[in-house]
């Protein structure tokens, strides 16, 4: 998925076209769009993914839920295509072989036990081995210990890692994930991320929405930005925040001589701003990749040394943060 | 997807759906519904003057037949898929490569099943309380009932199905149906008997046990096509609705 930020919403001019890859995508959404009635749930959406984790990123109402319950086949779009592994997933029940789906609300049987529920996803996918299958899963999720208890007994993070269970206990080619992490304790996250780091390496597609930027900064790089509808940007969110030129970049420095620095840096172009803090040097640019040529320059040249630069708005959150209010 | 995981899947969701439907306040309150027709049998028994069409046409069709068979079949019929919609486990059905009619069987069975056995079991007891020491005739009015109650579980429970795929107001559609058009406008336009399940029901114990026209306005070769019709016309829409269903977009 190659990085790109949405123009400002405009008609018809916010879609992005999709990447191209060197295989055909296992997810792709050309122009789809989805309302109901007058309300515009998803909004000329264009992307394609591939193998690999991507984190569905939006505030509520952005349109997360709808997009994944398209991908699903549970809803059509009202314009637009939808495809998962070159084929429409509307009305062909066909394609859950290939599709595993973690859905937002937490409801599971609470009558069924961890390992009742996993198997009779099992065997209604209709694997040979349903036993061997559900307690691999279970394994995975580390539901080991209270699997053979009914799941209206368990925590809400517990009854997420069960969803999680059935939804890959016939490894699917496909995982979309409605925030999955809702309820789970800090280590279970951390469990939960390794999982689906490991599934991707393994050549699996994982598309997960989630509002906490922590947890999508952990588990991968690359990112769908959905805001009011629409796409607001697609890719690596490193690469996405090196194309917001229109916003500066901000550079802290700790060096030998700050203020010598400072002199030595103001007379480049590149740089807009610099301000001398208490122990510290904070610079503003709109070019990351020509600053950091430059740094080096001007601080051999000033015979300053440098102790650390760091670039402190590149962060998932800064970019999404961008994003949402531009 | 195949023919053969679709039907290794119906007795799955059978299973899933018994569980889900022996929810513990409705059981109670329909096993105390199934008590009913077994206390008047108590109460009739007691008063030892009972004859097999009086007890038939007053405890077993004005009471088994019109009030609890509906009742069950609506209760159980629209909670089979309307619980799942509501709490959105339905998904975990229809995610799944299986085909829709095999879920609308499953759930037709799993419902049709607790109706029928429910209603079945309460008009056996009640037959073997009043009817069973009357001799053949009685036994005769105890077997034409189970008839109308098998197949009214069947007829009724496929179109609360219906109902429930199109709306979270079965509940109350299906009582109103029950109440007013099978209870109030069949009494009063003899005419919509084709349109009655509880007519199709009767009808079909006519075979068993001779009713009078005004008791049974359906004669046996007319009622049980009509009831198979109307069941194999709600399977098919039921599928073909459920192939349409769409999950909300959620708040997000």
């Amino acid at each position: 998925m190659t990085a790109q930020i949405a123009p400002d919403p405009a008609p018809d001019e916010n879609s992005v076209a999709p990447s191209s890859g060197p295989s055909a995508p296992a997810i792709e959404l050309v122009n789809a769009a989805r309302w109901y009635g007058n309300v515009v749930a998803v909004n000329d959406v264009s992307f394609s993914l591939g193998p690999g984790v991507t984190g569905l990123l939006g505030p509520n109402g952005a349109g997360k839920t709808t997009l994944l319950h398209m991908l699903a086949g549970f809803l059509a779009p009202s314009a637009g295509k939808v495809t998962v592994l070159g084929r429409s997933p509307h009305r062909d029940p066909s394609v859950y072989r290939q599709i595993g789906l973690v859905p937002e609300r937490e409801a599971v049987y609470p009558f069924l036990t961890g390992l009742d529920y996993v198997r009779f996803n099992a065997r209604l996918q209709g694997l040979p081995n349903a036993e061997v299958a559900s307690r691999d899963a279970i394994h995975r999720v580390g539901l080991d210990d209270a699997m053979d208890r009914a799941i209206g007994t368990y925590s809400k993070g517990m009854r997420q890692r069960a969803k999680v269970a059935g939804a890959l206990v016939h490894d699917p080619q496909i995982l979309l994930l409605d925030e999955p992490f809702n309820g789970m304790d800090p280590r279970q996250r951390l469990a939960m991320m390794d999982l689906l780091g490991q599934m991707a390496a393994a050549g699996r597609t994982i598309l997960f929405s989630s509002h906490i930027l922590e947890e999508v900064e952990r588990v991968g790089t690359e990112i769908l930005v959905m805001v009011a509808g629409r796409l607001a940007a697609s890719g690596d969110y490193r690469a996405i925040r090196a194309l917001m030129t229109d916003r500066p970049h901000t550079i802290t420095i700790r060096s030998s001589d700050d203020r010598r620095l400072a002199t030595a840096l103001m007379a480049d172009p590149a740089v807009f701003a610099v301000e001398l803090e208490k122990d510290m040097l904070s610079v503003r640019t709109a070019h990351l990749s020509t600053f950091r040529r430059l740094i080096a320059g001007a601080s051999r040249s000033a015979g300053v040394r440098l102790f650390e630069v760091v670039s402190t708005d590149e962060s998932l959150e800064s970019v999404f943060d961008y994003l949402v209010r531009r | 997807m195949t023919l053969t995981r679709s039907v290794a899947a119906v007795p799955l969701v059978i299973q899933v759906t018994l569980r889900q439907l022996l929810g513990r306040r409705r059981t109670i309150l329909l096993l105390l519904l199934a008590a009913v027709p077994v206390l008047l049998s108590i109460v009739f028994w007691a008063a030892g003057h009972a004859s097999v069409h009086d007890f038939a046409v007053s405890v077993l069709d004005a009471v088994g037949v019109t009030l609890l068979l509906p009742i069950v079949a609506v209760l159980f019929g629209t909670a089979a898929f309307g619980a799942e919609i509501e709490d959105g486990t339905i998904v975990y059905l229809l995610a799944k490569p299986i085909s829709r009619w095999a879920i609308v069987v499953a759930k037709l069975v799993g419902a049709a099943g607790m109706t029928a056995l429910l209603t079945v079991a309460s008009v056996f007891v009640s037959g073997a309380i009043v009817l069973a020491p009357l001799g053949e005739d009685g036994a005769a009015a105890t077997r034409a009932f189970v008839a109308a109650m098998i197949v009214g579980s069947i007829c009724y429970v496929s179109v609360f199905l219906v109902v429930s795929l199109f709306t979270r107001r079965a509940l109350l559609i299906g009582l109103a149906y029950v109440l007013i058009w099978e209870g109030a406008l069949s009494n009063l336009l003899p005419g919509i008997a084709n349109l009655s399940i509880r007519q199709y029901s009767v009808g079909v114990a006519n075979a068993f046990w001779q009713m009078t026209p005004e008791e049974a306005r359906l004669s046996p070769s007319t009622a049980l096509p009509l009831a198979v019709v109307v069941v194999v016309v709600a399977l098919v829409i039921a599928t073909w609705r459920l192939m349409r269903f769409e999950l909300p977009g959620g708040s997000d």
